[in-house]
């Protein structure tokens, strides 16, 4: 099996320490938030001025958990006693500044890049780092589209489903979620609300998949007796539970104002080199991304609010640069010519 | 064009694909199971068409997964769930009236 049709893969060549790099990254990173209730519903005691709410919220939660604090803020310092007390955050919903309905099960960094993205379709775009504007509203939910119900319990559920389904489809079977105790299923979903890497990897840990081991030079077993025989072949077979073993990788393509698209993502070509955004961006969206011989990309690709070179190996994002549940998601951008 | 391009990928896909209904535990089994849907539907939108076929009401506790694995985001499209999910040449729904595999 010749080995030397295609260069070795710099990305399975990742070490488990540029692994928890780049979740360590993808785990800190933020965006800017500037919350302001409609104007149109504030009460009328209410302290003007200051009904605008900076947060720099963390990509990997949601907006249901941005709510507690929210309003405590509104409460304690924007409405009168009278306004707090009838504050029902059931009827909560938001808006993007443009009228774009946000979605309570959408990680706060697809919120974010969606946005970005969008804004690159508009003549004017805004500053790249810009703070999102949002408009919360406090009544008359439209939940024909909103489809969930604002709680963290709902948001909780909405966000095991999206684990077990991209569980699914990396292994074809979710065992390896069922397999998780009740208390670290919990877990993970704790590590998101209180913020917590740690308490998160215990558990996300043993259902996310990690990249190859890097190509380990023939050397002698180690001293300790525990033979295990040096890989022959540096290429190396994927590893069957690792990032390039599974059946697909979690990945979605969000088009500025939709569709969002999905389709099976295997982590090896035919060929058996590894699938990359090169492949695949073409592959479903070739009006955007031609086949190389046909033309430049009129596109570029966003994941964790990075331009992503084409070059990057989908099972690579998918242990390295995933979201919290699991998935990547790929914002589609215009390029200005 | 880019502008261009984008809007093409918008227009709704009139594609339609077979989706088979199966009941989970006591859900009762429906006369005919196979139905063809077209593929721009979101999920939300076969839910509220089983919830008819059974003759259920809003609030009577209707449970859907694929494949017995996941409940899918209701906002996901039928085109998405079929093209990673489908076996066989349908999209298997699984119904049920308790939270089997919450």
């Amino acid at each position: 099996m010749s080995s030397y049709r295609h260069a070795p893969s710099a990305f399975a060549a990742a070490s488990p320490a540029s692994t928890t790099l780049f979740r360590r990254l993808v785990w800190e990173g933020t965006v800017p938030l500037e919350i302001r209730v409609d104007p149109k519903e504030l009460p009328a005691n209410s302290n003007r001025g200051l009904e605008v709410c900076f947060v720099q919220a963390s990509r990997v939660s949601y907006l249901p958990l941005l709510v507690p604090d929210l309003k405590r803020f509104l409460s304690d310092i924007v409405f009168d006693d009278e306004a707090a007390r009838v504050l029902n955050e059931e009827d909560w919903w938001f808006e993007s500044e443009e009228g774009t309905l946000l979605k309570w099960h959408w990680p706060i960094g697809l919120i974010y890049d969606n946005h970005t993205t969008m804004q690159s379709t508009k003549p004017a775009p805004t500053a790249p780092s810009a703070p999102l504007r949002l408009v919360l509203h406090l009544a008359s939910p439209p939940t024909d589209k909103l489809l969930l119900a604002p709680s963290a319990e709902a948001c909780k559920q909405a966000f095991m489903g999206q684990l077990k389904e991209a569980d699914f489809l990396r292994w074809g079977s979710t065992k390896r979620m069922t397999g998780l105790r009740k208390q670290e299923q919990d877990g993970i979903w704790e590590g998101i609300k209180e913020h917590n890497f740690d308490e998160y990897w215990r558990v996300a840990g043993k259902v996310t998949p990690t990249p190859a081991p890097a190509p380990r030079p023939v050397s002698p077993p180690p001293a300790s007796g525990h033979t295990r025989p040096p890989s022959a072949d540096p290429q190396g077979a994927p590893d069957r539970d690792g990032a390039y073993g599974v059946r697909s990788v979690p990945v979605r393509l969000y088009l500025p104002d939709g569709p969002v698209l999905q389709d099976l993502a295997p982590p090896l070509l035919e060929d058996g080199s590894p699938n990359t955004l090169a492949d695949f961006l073409p592959l479903h969206l070739s009006a955007l991304f031609p086949p190389t011989a046909a033309g430049r990309p009129r596109a570029f690709a966003l994941v964790q609010g990075v331009r992503a070179p084409l070059e990057a190996e989908l099972a690579w994002l998918g242990a390295c640069m995933a979201g919290a549940d699991g998935w990547v998601n790929v914002c589609i951008g215009l390029l200005r010519s | 064009d880019g502008l261009r391009a984008l809007d093409q990928y918008k227009k709704k896909d009139p594609t339609k694909v077979v989706v088979r209904f199966k009941a989970v535990g006591n859900a009762p089994i429906m006369k005919q199971n196979f139905f063809k849907v077209t593929v721009s539907n979101r999920f939300q939108a076969v839910i509220q068409f089983l919830r008819k076929e059974l003759g259920w009401k809003q609030g009577e506790p209707l449970y859907t997964y694929i494949n017995l694995a996941f409940s899918p985001a209701p906002d996901d499209t039928v085109a998405n769930l079929y093209r990673s999910f489908a076996t066989e040449g349908h999209l298997i729904v699984n119904y049920s009236t308790t939270q089997a595999w919450g």
